[in-house]
């Protein structure tokens, strides 16, 4: 699949890293991405189900642009979510659609998870698209 | 035998993880096996795996003796009169409750656990009392430890008592010689859950006066999938079976069966043979151990990575006493639990996060979950010295 530069970027950036210690540092680094989902708009609807940390996201559109908020108590979810606000923000719902979790194979982010935040990666990329097709 | 044997009889201790040596420290989960299990295992499979008790063939009768060799064993190391092999501790209280529980209690009698039980000492009895209505009465924990003033309250009038033996998430070893001393004074059965006792210690079941002791064998270097329901003999006269099926039975006809009087009237089907080989291997080689003095290295070890912690602002939930499990749970007050361990598995290191299965404990303690470092005969101080510095490397990370 060709990749926006977006993605192919953070593709890039994970894979040169060899180090687990260093990915999970990478990946706790994204958390600076995020567009924070404030606490008052955490509610039952966008609470990440299946997740062992407490998280939430949000998806809004303006102007046909996607924007993903969220918020989480890990630092790593909170990573995980900054590579989803990167892979999503400002692009078209459709496009937003197009997308396939299948970036995060490519960098190797799943292999640096525990079954559990891999799983909770996937929820939370399948919560963006149906809260996305719900908004179009 | 000096540590460095120990550690060299576990094959798995040699190799690395995310390009360093691994340090296992989540023994309360499971433990490593030594190679002499390994070896027992592969020569059964590979020489006289069959059905065992009833053909008449040679591999039948290695076999039979193979898995009545570890019941031998375990009523041997454990002064038991009754070894009933269970899947594990889970199963063996479960029995309690369908074998002993059905045939013994009825609407209104009491059973006394602890908040400091592991999930499988409270839901089989939940389950019992959604079914025959019993009353269950829990004695509250006080600074880590049993309020034994409660627990002498509680036991008015009750028929039995379910109480861990030491503590999965904290270590903390309970008075237990004083809990089966009080119920046995009211005349009150006692089921000790001993999973994170036995492999620290050989209890002596008959004199310590417990009813029932359930325990599994991977938490004592033998397989998964097996554990043992330690009776004494008149408490196992109390027992029905439950469970129904090939092995356990005596006779049967279209009219009805009668079963087997021993223990196997509690282990119907084909049992878990290869793995009973396994914990026979694992029985013995403990048996060659100094339990003691591994437990003084262990519980050192263990204190020295409570005390690193503490300096660093972390706070450790374990008391870590003389006699205690060489287990130090604690939580960091900003890192979540799950980021604190994966940066330790990153640098090779294993421990557990979560609630560990306890988590009435959790809510008294008023947390959801801790990190949990547990020791076991193989670690040593190197082991302390790596997580203390795998801490500081994480807290550096996250700074």
């Amino acid at each position: 699949m060709n990749w926006s530069p977006a993605i192919q970027g953070l593709i890039e950036e994970f894979q040169e890293i060899e180090s687990q210690f260093e990915k999970l540092e990478t990946l706790m680094d994204f958390a600076d991405e995020l567009v924070p989902l404030p606490v008052e708009d955490w509610n039952e609807s966008n609470l990440v189900r299946g997740c062992q940390s407490i998280a939430h996201i949000e998806v809004e559109l303006a102007n046909d642009e996607v924007i993903l908020k969220s918020a989480a108590d890990a630092r790593m979810v909170e990573g995980l979510q900054g590579i989803l606000t990167i892979a999503v923000n400002g692009n078209s719902p459709d496009t937003v659609l197009e997308l396939t979790p299948d970036f995060a194979e490519e960098m190797g982010l799943l292999n640096t998870l525990t079954p559990s935040r891999s799983n909770g990666f996937r929820t939370m990329f399948d919560m963006i698209q149906n809260r996305v097709k719900e908004l179009k | 035998m000096g540590d460095y044997m120990v550690k060299d009889v576990f094959p798995i201790l040699s190799r690395e993880v995310n390009g360093h040596r691994l340090v296992y420290l989540d023994n309360a989960a499971t433990t490593q096996k030594p190679q002499v299990v390994i070896d027992a295992m592969a020569e059964f499979y590979s020489t006289s795996n069959a059905n065992v008790h009833r053909a008449v063939h040679t591999l039948a009768g290695e076999a039979t003796e193979g898995y009545e060799a570890c019941r031998i064993t375990l009523k041997s190391m454990y002064n038991a009169p009754r070894a009933i092999i269970t899947s594990g501790t889970t199963e063996a209280i479960n029995l309690v409750a369908h074998a002993w529980g059905r045939a013994n209690l009825s609407k209104g009698d009491v059973v006394v656990l602890t908040e400091m039980e592991h999930h499988s000492d409270i839901v089989p009895w939940q389950m019992l009392c959604d079914s025959i209505d019993i009353e269950l009465r829990y004695v509250p924990v006080q600074d880590g430890e049993l309020d034994m003033d409660a627990f002498a309250v509680a036991l008015e009038g009750a028929s039995l008592v379910c109480v861990v033996h030491t503590s999965n998430v904290l270590g903390v070893r309970n008075p237990v010689e004083k809990v089966i001393s009080m119920a046995q004074e009211n005349g009150i059965r006692v089921l000790l859950d001993a999973a994170q006792a036995v492999p620290h210690e050989t209890i002596n079941f008959l004199e310590l006066g417990a009813d029932f002791m359930a325990f599994s064998a991977h938490k004592m270097c033998g397989p998964t999938g097996i554990g043992a329901l330690l009776v004494n003999e008149e408490t196992f006269a109390e027992m029905e079976p439950f469970m129904g099926g090939g092995d356990m039975i005596e006779t049967v006809t279209l009219e009805g069966s009668t079963y087997q009087s021993n223990e196997h009237r509690f282990e119907a089907g084909t049992p878990r043979i290869a793995e009973a080989v396994g914990w026979n291997a694992a029985l013995n080689w403990l048996g060659e151990q100094d339990l003691s003095s591994h437990h003084k290295r262990m519980l050192s070890a263990a204190r020295s990575v409570s005390d690193a912690l503490k300096e660093r602002g972390i706070t450790v939930y374990s008391r870590l006493g003389d006699s205690d499990a060489a287990v130090v749970s604690f939580n960091h007050p900003t890192i979540h639990p799950e980021d604190f361990a994966r940066l330790l598995d990153a640098q090779g290191i294993a421990v557990r996060t979560g609630h560990h299965c306890a988590q009435p404990l959790m809510a008294r303690l008023g947390i959801t979950g801790t990190i949990r470092a547990s020791f076991y005969l193989y670690n040593d101080q190197n082991d302390a010295d790596a997580l203390i510095a795998g801490v500081d490397k994480v807290l550096e990370a996250m700074a």
